[in-house]
């Protein structure tokens, strides 16, 4: 499953069309958990997946949780449950894996790219991934 | 007549100190803490007091600071107010027990605006003063009256971007414009730069829904300009960013020249808004290019 995941998604059409690569990582280490990588892979999902222990691991909870208290949401979910990035060069896309604690989904496509594309996408194969 | 501005042609005298900030955010911290509907008076003893309604800041004074309200209203009118006019309504005022600001405005001499405008400069000195000096509050004694013009209070995250833009006043203004010309219904946001006169991010302009308590703000922002930071080491262009939480909740990021914007979204609907609208926004163009392709399902 996971070289599956670390593969371009889709195939064919679908992966000429958004040339969007993804791989777990590690949202403690930032390590790219897939050790069979492609190497054209790894140089374009590296510097993500390394900032994950900055995102995810230094903002207070309870700050989130008081923010959506005041917003009206659930005060009780109080982590990030995606991360999109953009620029004029790239999108990328951090999810974190529900079913696997620790580990999110990082992501990374050319900015023309559709972003509701890769997003379903990305969404689509997290489903698949944590499904089965 | 008069012809108010949002200019800092009356500078607050505040007095400069590389911890003001710091010490400013303790003491809003303090009124952040108190109970939700906390109303009545923060007293620092001799020095100085700060006036509650809700928790929000009605009026402050610090026995150090040099200019009075009916200075600030003078000065910021083109031509300067009458001096006698003023006084003969403060007169009356004192009389009538009436507050001298709505006094004022009930006169023509002031609009409104202008009101607020004199109110919050007041208010963002003599809590600038109160916090320079490193006294603590030494009680807060609460009480039933209410009767302030929710017009004229002030949140605690309103006074500390107040005190922030007096770094760069004319960077803070357009930071304002922005935020107001950008945040969509459902959200609320502020802007922050770098500075050296903070450790962390200096918030610099709210919009007035932004109600958080303050060390949240903060904690979020320097969150924000890390997220950049970090970002910065494998895609320099990096200019616009969403996260997403609690279910339907979003924080959506930007950044403008070195002033980097902040909008809390209570419903993805808001966030995918707050998005297409950078899209028209025509002044940074990493941001507009990202915000362009931004078509698809929040």
């Amino acid at each position: 499953m996971m070289r599956a995941l670390s593969q371009p998604l889709g195939s064919g059409p679908e992966y000429n069309a958004l040339d969007l690569v993804c791989a777990p990582a590690s949202m403690k280490t930032g390590a790219l958990l897939d050790q069979n990588l492609a190497e054209r892979v790894r140089e374009r999902l590296e510097g993500l997946a390394a900032t994950l222990p900055d995102l995810f691991g230094t903002l207070d909870p309870t700050c989130l949780e008081r923010i959506a208290e005041r917003l009206g949401g659930d005060p009780d979910d109080a982590t990030f449950g995606e991360i999109l990035l953009l620029s004029d060069r790239s999108l990328h896309v951090i999810q974190p894996l529900a079913s696997r604690p620790g580990v999110a989904l990082v992501a990374e496509c050319p900015a023309t790219s559709s972003i509701g594309m890769v997003l379903s996408a990305i969404r689509a194969r997290v489903l698949s991934m944590e499904g089965g | 007549m008069s012809v108010e501005r949002e200019s800092t042609r009356v500078l607050p005298s505040i007095p400069a100190s590389p911890g003001l900030i710091a010490s400013v955010l303790r003491l809003l911290a303090f009124i952040d803490d108190l109970p939700k509907g906390a109303t009545g008076v923060l007293k620092f003893g001799d020095s100085g007091l700060i006036l509650l309604e809700s928790r929000k800041i009605c009026w402050a004074v610090a026995r150090s600071m040099r200019l009075r309200l009916t200075d600030i209203l003078r000065n910021q009118s083109t031509p300067p107010l009458p001096r006698e006019a003023v006084e003969e309504i403060y007169r009356r005022c004192k009389v009538d027990g009436r507050p001298i600001g709505e006094a004022l405005v009930m006169s023509g001499l002031v609009s409104e605006a202008g009101l607020r405008v004199a109110l919050f400069k007041h208010n963002g000195e003599a809590i600038a003063h109160l916090a320079g000096s490193g006294l603590s509050p030494e009680a807060f004694v609460s009480h039933s009256r209410t009767g302030y013009d929710p017009k004229f209070s002030f949140s605690p995250c309103e006074v500390l971007a107040m005190l922030g833009s007096l770094d760069d006043p004319a960077r803070a203004l357009a930071a304002q414009i922005e935020l107001g010309n950008t945040l969509v219904p459902d959200s609320f946001g502020a802007a922050f730069v770098r500075s050296n006169t903070v450790s962390g991010a200096l918030v610099i302009a709210v919009d007035r829904a932004c109600d958080l308590p303050v060390s949240d703000l903060v904690e979020v922002c320097n969150w924000t300009a890390g997220l950049f930071d970090v970002a910065h080491t494998f895609d320099p262009e990096a200019a616009l960013a969403r996260a997403v939480w609690g279910g339907r909740l979003a924080l959506v990021t930007w950044r403008a020249k070195d002033v980097a914007y902040v909008g809390l979204c209570s419903s993805r609907a808001a966030a995918a808004r707050l998005v297409s609208r950078l899209e028209s926004t025509a002044k940074s163009s990493g941001v507009i290019a990202a915000a362009a392709r931004y078509g698809g399902p929040a």
